[in-house]
């Protein structure tokens, strides 16, 4: 289970909807607790796909490297990676998964017309072959 | 030592610690180091085979090793490791991967690698190449055969047919066994039995102009192995619009055609023949005939064009027209040009979508009636017979096709003879029109009332209409 926090929340909708109608993309920073993660900062990056980035996202991992380095001399660990599907549904797709990572939580966000609709979070396996639905919990205010 | 520094999701593996301090002169070694101390971290960083996986990426200080000397990467022994997974996505579609050779493939398609214009490069090109074939039938039957032998990855077949035994003489891809199955099935079965690495799309539907361009949008090239002017110029007009290459074919009692239409700046169909013929004038194979070995040879010239086109080899017919003469055994070619002012592929075309094309070649649907008062079935004319009505009953088939089966009492006068041979019929005597399916009787019977004759009906399906409710000891063709 991922619990995403309200200002970790607010930040990622709100960057989201800013960059609409692109993908964006950044860090969930927070602590692994007994059963559930708990995400208290969500870090944007910049979107570096060289194409068209209304459907693609890329992270420079200097980026990555940074917010994981971040999290470390806070004292709080990388969770996972959230991006946005303009104007689509908020599923993992077969591009999504085949640049992915095993190591974290994947939050996919709906922006649907520029407004945030709805989101889920997948955890990819080893092989990039599939990825798993993971329970989430948002602020639903 | 080198410090690894150990990203927070991979900490578990390393009993929490954040950074491990190794000692190794590259960074393979470094990396060996870490995973021999900590073996459950080894399957997040390295596949089965050995190699780094496709989404870790390890930076030596600020430095990607994939610009230095990748895990060769030579390491003083102060140096900070990172390991940064890549990550990407989005919701596009991903473009298809390149599927490579399996080692069955390299043994299955040797005499093609060993071929320097095929090769290994080739033959995964046709490995990854998408052909639809229109019909699975004279056709369809070598193409079929041949494209899955050759290794085409993909095949999409668009058949509604169902096998009957005279289809049998021609189209190969089909045996007595299945006699009565669908073709598509048929089809895919035998070539899944040549090559059991094809996939096969199967559309179970005619082509239409409501569904052509979905179909066809998936695949890389077209191969027309249909029978008729309306699906023919639908398949002209949808690859022109979806931009794919046309590769032609048709028969014709001993004659044949082939070329490849709408490829690169080449003509299509339409700069060919702009309007179709009148409807009946250019008869079919089922009313015309056709000799059983001419699809196979038009056939597979046009799975060779196909080919061509996908391994970019050789010269294609485009902007010819093969033509062969299977009696005289001769093959000529006619230049074809792309014409300016065609109202599809033209410089300023007018048919920017399908349109109707049973209408744009005068077909008539198959429902309309014709005028009823002037028509007469199997059955009905079975009872004239019985009641001994004093009519003529005239059969406007071939001669040739007389000989095979008639109904006892008519009299022939084939229909391209009726015009001059009319004088032999009285224009008041009851005379009711035969042919083999009721389609060249129906001219017969409006050339006569056109010249006066005043009582003439049609027989609605003819002999085969006759053999199938009346007397099946007449054979059916």
């Amino acid at each position: 289970m991922i619990e995403i926090d309200a200002k970790a929340w607010q930040t990622m909708v709100l960057h989201a909807e800013r960059i609409y109608p692109s993908e964006c993309c950044g860090a969930m920073l927070g602590k692994t607790g007994a059963d559930a993660k708990l995400v208290t900062e969500a870090v944007p990056l910049e979107n570096s796909y060289a194409g068209a980035q209304h459907d693609r996202y890329e992270l420079k991992p200097e980026d990555l490297l940074a917010a994981d380095r971040e999290a470390r001399e806070r004292g709080l660990e990388l969770i996972g990676i959230f991006h946005s599907h303009p104007d689509c549904d908020a599923y993992f797709s077969e591009t999504d998964l085949k640049n992915s990572c095993p190591w974290y939580s994947f939050v996919v966000l709906s922006i649907q017309k520029g407004k945030f609709d709805h989101a889920n979070s997948f955890l990819p396996d080893m092989d990039q072959t599939a990825a798993e639905r993971e329970e989430m919990k948002w602020p639903k205010s | 030592m080198a410090k690894i520094l150990i990203p927070t999701a991979l900490r578990q593996f390393t009993e929490q610690s954040d950074a491990v301090e190794v000692s190794g002169g590259t960074v393979a070694e470094a990396l060996g180091a870490l995973t021999e101390r900590y073996p459950s971290i080894k399957k997040n960083l390295f596949s089965d085979q050995g190699k780094l996986r496709s989404f870790v990426n390890v930076y030596v200080n600020d430095e990607d090793i994939r610009y230095l000397d990748k895990v060769e990467t030579k390491l003083e022994g102060n140096e900070t490791i990172s390991i940064v997974p890549s990550i990407a996505g989005g919701s596009a579609v991903l473009e298809e991967q390149t599927a490579a050779l399996t080692n069955d493939e390299i043994a299955r398609f040797s005499r093609h690698l060993i071929l320097p214009e095929v090769g290994m490069q080739g033959q995964t090109k046709l490995k990854n190449a998408k052909v639809a074939m229109i019909g699975a039938g004279g056709l369809g039957a070598p193409l079929g055969l041949y494209l899955a032998a050759a290794g085409v990855g993909r095949i999409g077949l668009v058949d509604f047919d169902v096998v009957d035994v005279s289809n049998l003489q021609r189209q190969v891809i089909h045996g007595t066994k299945d006699i009565g199955r669908k073709k598509l099935d048929s089809a895919a079965d035998r070539m899944q039995d040549i090559n059991p690495n094809v996939r096969i799309d199967k559309f179970d539907t005619g082509l239409t102009s409501g569904n052509a361009l979905e179909i066809l949008k998936d695949y890389d090239i077209v191969v027309d192995g249909t029978d008729n002017f309306p699906t023919r110029y639908l398949v002209n007009d949808a690859c022109v619009l979806l931009k794919k290459p046309n590769v032609y074919g048709s028969i014709f009692r001993f004659e044949g055609q082939a070329t490849v239409f709408a490829y690169e700046d080449g003509p299509c169909y339409r700069c060919l023949y702009p309007e179709p013929p009148p409807p009946g004038l250019v008869p079919s194979c089922a009313e015309g005939g056709v000799l059983g070995i001419l699809p196979g040879v038009i056939g597979v010239i046009q799975a060779t064009e196909a080919v061509k086109i996908i391994l970019g080899i050789g010269d294609t017919l485009k902007g010819r027209l093969l033509l062969y003469d299977a009696l005289g055994m001769k093959f000529r070619e006619l230049k074809l040009r792309r014409d300016k002012e065609c109202p599809v592929c033209g410089d300023r075309p007018s048919v920017k979508e399908l349109i109707d094309y049973q209408q744009f070649c005068g077909v008539m649907p198959m429902s309309e009636p014709v005028v009823s008062s002037g028509v007469i079935d199997a059955v009905e004319l079975k009872e004239k017979i019985d009641r001994g009505d004093k009519f003529v009953l005239l059969d406007v088939r071939e001669p040739h096709e007389y000989q095979i089966a008639k109904i006892p009492g008519s009299i022939l006068i084939p229909l391209g003879d009726l015009g001059k041979r009319m004088g032999e019929l009285d224009k008041d005597a009851d005379i009711v029109a035969q042919c083999k399916s009721g389609g060249r009787s129906a001219k017969a019977v409006d050339l006569l009332k056109q010249n006066g004759f005043r009582n003439v009906r049609n027989m609605t399906g003819g002999i085969t209409a006759w053999s199938e409710k009346v007397d099946p000891s007449v054979p059916k063709y």
